[in-house]
């Protein structure tokens, strides 16, 4: 297996493992709603009116817990289905808010939120020909970079800024932050961003430091060189 | 005596539910939602038996394990993990973690578990106390 290949299933894998622990917890969620629910039914047919509210408490959770574990699993299963084509012509706003949703729990385990920022103009979605799995492990690493170097309480807004000349991808952190240049540094020499500079080789784009905000700009060309 | 049990675990609805669950099967019971809010609650309240998620936002299980053994060297602590996280749960049973429960759990398997981790707390608690006895009787010559 080759170096980008093995980086790939290491990112598969990291997702992957993600998802299916917020999916655990969302089961967890469900057995114990479902569980508190049986218990107050064995006391005895009086207790279903005395604890009506916690049974209705009961059901508003797994219908949540549902909702959640369904959301879960489709972006799990688009994830999936993101290496069925090598190169693909993909939606980039999409694929943003897609990765977003699969990396939300690195965020919190940081206490950071994720944010995806609306296109900056109307007209058709911006569209890329691209490696879609390479793509997305390009965004995993800007918020990797990010994520590395920002303390509790702070929130990463991605979105595109659409050009004539290109399509770059802001990651803009916001917070409790040092100022521009030294935040830059910290991200520079955070051990993700050489991972990050080589995907973005990759995909033929370019990934640099922000230099009016706090963050990292992404470009990518509209269509790769097969 | 009602059992005092701490359940540590950043997902809200899950620590709410099994917390009503554990109530009707008479444990008194409160909930933190990350390290920092047990360990205040630890400080300022009695704790029997801790059920504390390895992976939390902010500091970590086993963070907030080194810190309760600290604070409260008799408090038994079992550890709740995803099938990733168990080596992390068997690194805090070397830390004085009494055992770990993986997630989601059968309530029974925790309520059995919470029983001995606090049989082994009162056991610990007593020979401490028939200890202190001795040596006060030796000390006044009885």
């Amino acid at each position: 297996m080759n170096k980008c290949a093995e980086k790939e299933v290491a990112f598969f894998g990291k997702i992957t493992a993600g998802i299916t622990h917020e999916l655990k917890n969302v089961l967890a969620i469900i057995r114990e709603s479902s569980g508190l629910m049986g218990d107050i039914m064995s006391i005895s047919p009086e207790a279903i009116i005395k604890y009506q509210e916690k049974i209705q408490n009961s059901m508003v959770r797994i219908k949540d817990q549902i909702e959640r574990g369904v959301g879960l699993t489709d972006r799990l299963n688009k994830f999936a289905h993101s290496t069925d084509e090598t190169i693909a012509k993909i939606d980039l706003q999409e694929t943003i808010e897609q990765l977003i949703t699969l990396a939300q729990r690195f965020a919190r385990l940081k206490h950071v939120v994720l944010k995806t920022v609306p296109l900056n103009q109307k007209g058709p979605p911006v569209t890329l020909v691209t490696r879609h799995i390479q793509l997305q492990m390009a965004l995993f690493a800007s918020l990797e970079c990010c994520l590395n170097v920002m303390s509790a309480g702070g929130e990463i807004n991605i979105g595109i800024r659409k050009t004539k000349e290109k399509n770059a991808v802001h990651v803009v952190c916001k917070g409790d932050l040092p100022v521009q240049s030294e935040f830059a540094r910290n991200i520079s020499e955070s051990e993700k961003w050489p991972v990050l500079q080589e995907i973005a080789a990759c995909l033929e784009g370019s990934a640099n430091l922000d230099e009016t905000e706090h963050g990292i700009v992404l470009c990518f060309p509209e269509e790769i060189g097969r | 005596m009602q059992i005092k049990v701490l359940l540590v675990d950043d997902e809200k609805d899950f620590v709410e539910t099994l917390a009503q669950r554990l109530e009707m099967r008479n444990f008194d019971v409160k909930t933190a939602l990350d390290g920092d809010e047990a360990l205040g609650l630890i400080r300022e309240s009695d704790v029997d038996v801790i059920v504390l998620d390895v992976l939390m936002p902010g500091k970590d299980g086993i963070q907030t394990l080194k810190e309760i053994k600290e604070l409260k060297p008799l408090i038994t602590v079992i550890m709740l993990t995803g099938n990733a996280t168990v080596n992390t749960a068997i690194e805090g049973m070397k830390l004085g973690a009494y055992d770990y429960l993986m997630k989601p759990t059968e309530t029974e398997s925790l309520v059995e578990k919470i029983m001995s981790a606090h049989k082994i707390k009162a056991e610990h608690e007593e020979r401490i106390r028939q200890a202190e006895i001795k040596d006060l009787l030796k000390r006044r010559g009885w």
